[in-house]
């Protein structure tokens, strides 16, 4: 219970400073810590307390005392995925600066409707 | 029969392989996209009448349905594989003389990817997959947003991503909640179990899969990236955006309401979203003078249409919605490479900068036309029969609230005819005050075969509907039918 406490105290952390910060930098970790947090969830669904990984090298291994391995395949996918993200954020942010000399996203506005 | 695996293995190949070909020559690379398509349009084509008789279900890897990935390739998957097969291809013989400037490599690439991607989301039965598959197209999307590395460009690029990424991180937040309560991945399998558990824990999940997918989607509340990304990215990018990329949106969201949670009671609120989306669409497209950021409003309009038609979830219904997706693919894939090319002669985004194209470029000016007219819905344009399906599909409920519903819809379409008329009125009938062409050059033929087959095809499908019409019924019987589909990949 207390790690999805924890993974969803994180992701509404991460969604607040999305929400709420102007340096884009800061947004993009908002947006790091709001993934860790699901990546914590996800692990949580598959998790058994004391279990170990379901590899039958031991006898008389109990397959109740396995954790599940599928989430943290997903996770390891995910993660991946979030890496990508981040490096082409990241990148963008770079052009961005070149072009403006800022990263408060109140002054960042060429495009307002 | 082609195996469904290779309309994902063999441009996913084609991808990789871009670098290489790169060493031998710089200028084959960019011929690279259209072989893959060409490649995906042959085998999706030669698909159709096995998946008539009944649905294809491919186990990767070689475990049977629950356990492993399987690829559930049922009529509507292969009716989306053909129609992005053959938009992305138009897109990219266009893109050969278009895309000059720049990493042109990488842009291929990338556009590849984004095919990819795309097919992969309609082919998939696993959920988590479908989010794989979901993330190629979207970081690919965002990268080619930025490719013109101009202020516009990056910012937009910016804000698709942010936007983007806490959708993704939502549809990840659903697919953990599914995972915890059902322990599978496997679409049918979550499918057959879905009543296994209280709606109440059931609509978590469900309301964070839709507001994630309806990030990609653009409806009304979630559409804030969608204008910035489609007026400052290259148009042919703006054009794969609009024609597929936003669809995959509403695919993902169709299959998750029609198919894994069967949420009937969430129709009238399918409705009401539809109908707010195409009227702020079209309302906002009306004031816009930057002529793509109207057709990017536009294309938000018609999405609302497609989840309108979608929402009636009666056959006749949901094979309008599916007309509808076809015919704003092509009609806005033809837009946006007609204003494209007029962008790049006239060298501005302004509507009154368009004036006396009509004569400069008779060809491009009259593709745009046809576009336009099939986009309002005029006869015989494609836009025609879908919206009249979708009319049809709403009368025959005889329900009062429907009818009073589809007056909004039908004041819509009048918004939708009053901007665009007045860019064909700027275009034929308004004299340019510019120098008459200072530099005369001749349309290039990879500019113009694309446009022509897109020209052809929404004029012929529009006199001849009944082309498609055995493919959309089955394709609509399928995503109403949630037994058959779960039977077919867990017998």
């Amino acid at each position: 219970m207390i790690y999805y406490i924890g993974a969803i105290g994180l992701i509404i952390i991460g969604l607040y400073i999305v929400l709420t910060k102007r340096n884009l930098i800061k947004v993009i970790i908002g947006l790091d810590i709001f993934e860790t947090g699901i990546f914590i969830l996800l692990v949580c669904t598959g998790y058994i307390k004391g279990g170990t990984a379901p590899i039958f090298s031991k006898d008389k291994l109990n397959p109740s005392l396995m954790v599940d391995p599928i989430p943290q395949a997903l996770v390891l996918t995910a993660i991946v995925i979030g890496v990508a993200t981040l490096a082409l954020a990241l990148s963008l942010v770079i052009r961005l600066y070149r072009h403006y000399g800022t990263l408060d996203v109140r002054k960042i506005k060429e495009l307002k409707w | 029969m082609v195996n469904p695996v290779l309309l994902i293995v063999i441009p996913l190949g084609l991808t990789f392989t871009i670098p290489l070909f790169g060493f031998i020559s710089k200028k084959i690379t960019k011929y690279i996209p259209i072989l893959g398509m060409i490649f995906n349009l042959a085998a999706a084509i030669t698909l159709i009448p096995r998946v008539l008789q009944a649905p294809i279900i491919i186990s990767l890897g070689g475990f049977p349905a629950p356990f492993g990935i399987n690829l559930m390739v049922d009529p509507l998957a292969v009716f989306l594989a053909v129609l992005i097969a053959l938009v992305g291809l138009m897109i990219s013989i266009y893109a050969v003389d278009y895309i000059k400037k720049g990493a042109t490599q990488s842009y291929h690439m990338l556009y590849l990817l984004l095919l990819v991607g795309a097919t992969g989301i309609v082919l998939t039965g696993d959920i988590f997959n479908l989010f794989v598959f979901f993330e190629i197209l979207c970081i690919s999307s965002y990268a080619l947003v930025a490719y013109n590395q101009d202020k516009p460009g990056i910012e937009a690029g910016i804000k698709y991503l942010i936007q983007g990424t806490v959708g993704s991180g939502l549809i990840l937040m659903g697919i953990a909640l599914l995972y915890g309560y059902f322990g599978t991945l496997n679409m049918a399998h979550i499918a057959k179990h879905i009543h296994s558990i209280t709606p109440l824990s059931a609509f978590l999940p469900l309301a964070l899969l839709i507001t994630g997918f309806g990030v990609e989607a653009a409806i009304i509340p979630l559409n804030a990236w969608l204008p910035d990304a489609h007026s400052s990215a290259p148009s042919s990018i703006s054009a794969i955006l609009s024609s597929i990329a936003i669809k995959m949106g509403v695919y993902s969201i169709m299959r998750i309401i029609f198919t894994l949670f069967g949420a009937s009671s969430l129709l009238h609120f399918l409705l009401f979203i539809g109908l707010i989306t195409l009227l702020v669409g079209e309302l906002a497209a009306f004031r816009q003078n930057n002529i793509k950021r109207m057709l990017a409003y536009s294309s938000t309009g018609q999405i609302g249409l497609i989840i309108f038609a979608f929402g009636l979830a009666s056959a006749l219904g949901i094979k309008g919605a599916l007309f509808q997706i076809t015919s704003h693919a092509l009609a806005k894939a033809l837009l946006f490479l007609t204003v494209g090319y007029m962008i790049y002669r006239s060298g501005s985004m302004e509507i009154d900068s368009l004036a006396g194209m009509g004569k400069k470029l008779p060809v491009i000016s009259l593709a745009f036309v046809i576009g336009v007219f099939s986009l309002i819905g005029f006869p015989p344009f494609v836009g025609f029969a879908s919206k009249f399906l979708i009319v049809e599909a709403t009368l025959v409920q005889h329900d009062l609230l429907l009818t009073i519903l589809l007056g909004f819809v039908l004041l819509a379409t009048v918004i939708e005819c009053a901007y665009f008329l007045k860019v064909i009125q700027i275009i034929y009938f308004k004299e340019s005050n510019k120098d008459p062409d200072q530099t005369r050059k001749n349309t290039s033929l990879a500019v113009l075969i694309p446009i022509c087959i897109l020209m052809v095809l929404v004029v012929g499908i529009g006199i001849y509907p009944e082309v498609l019409s055995k493919i959309l019924n089955s394709a609509a019987g399928m995503l109403l039918d949630r037994g058959e589909y779960i039977r077919s990949v867990l017998p």
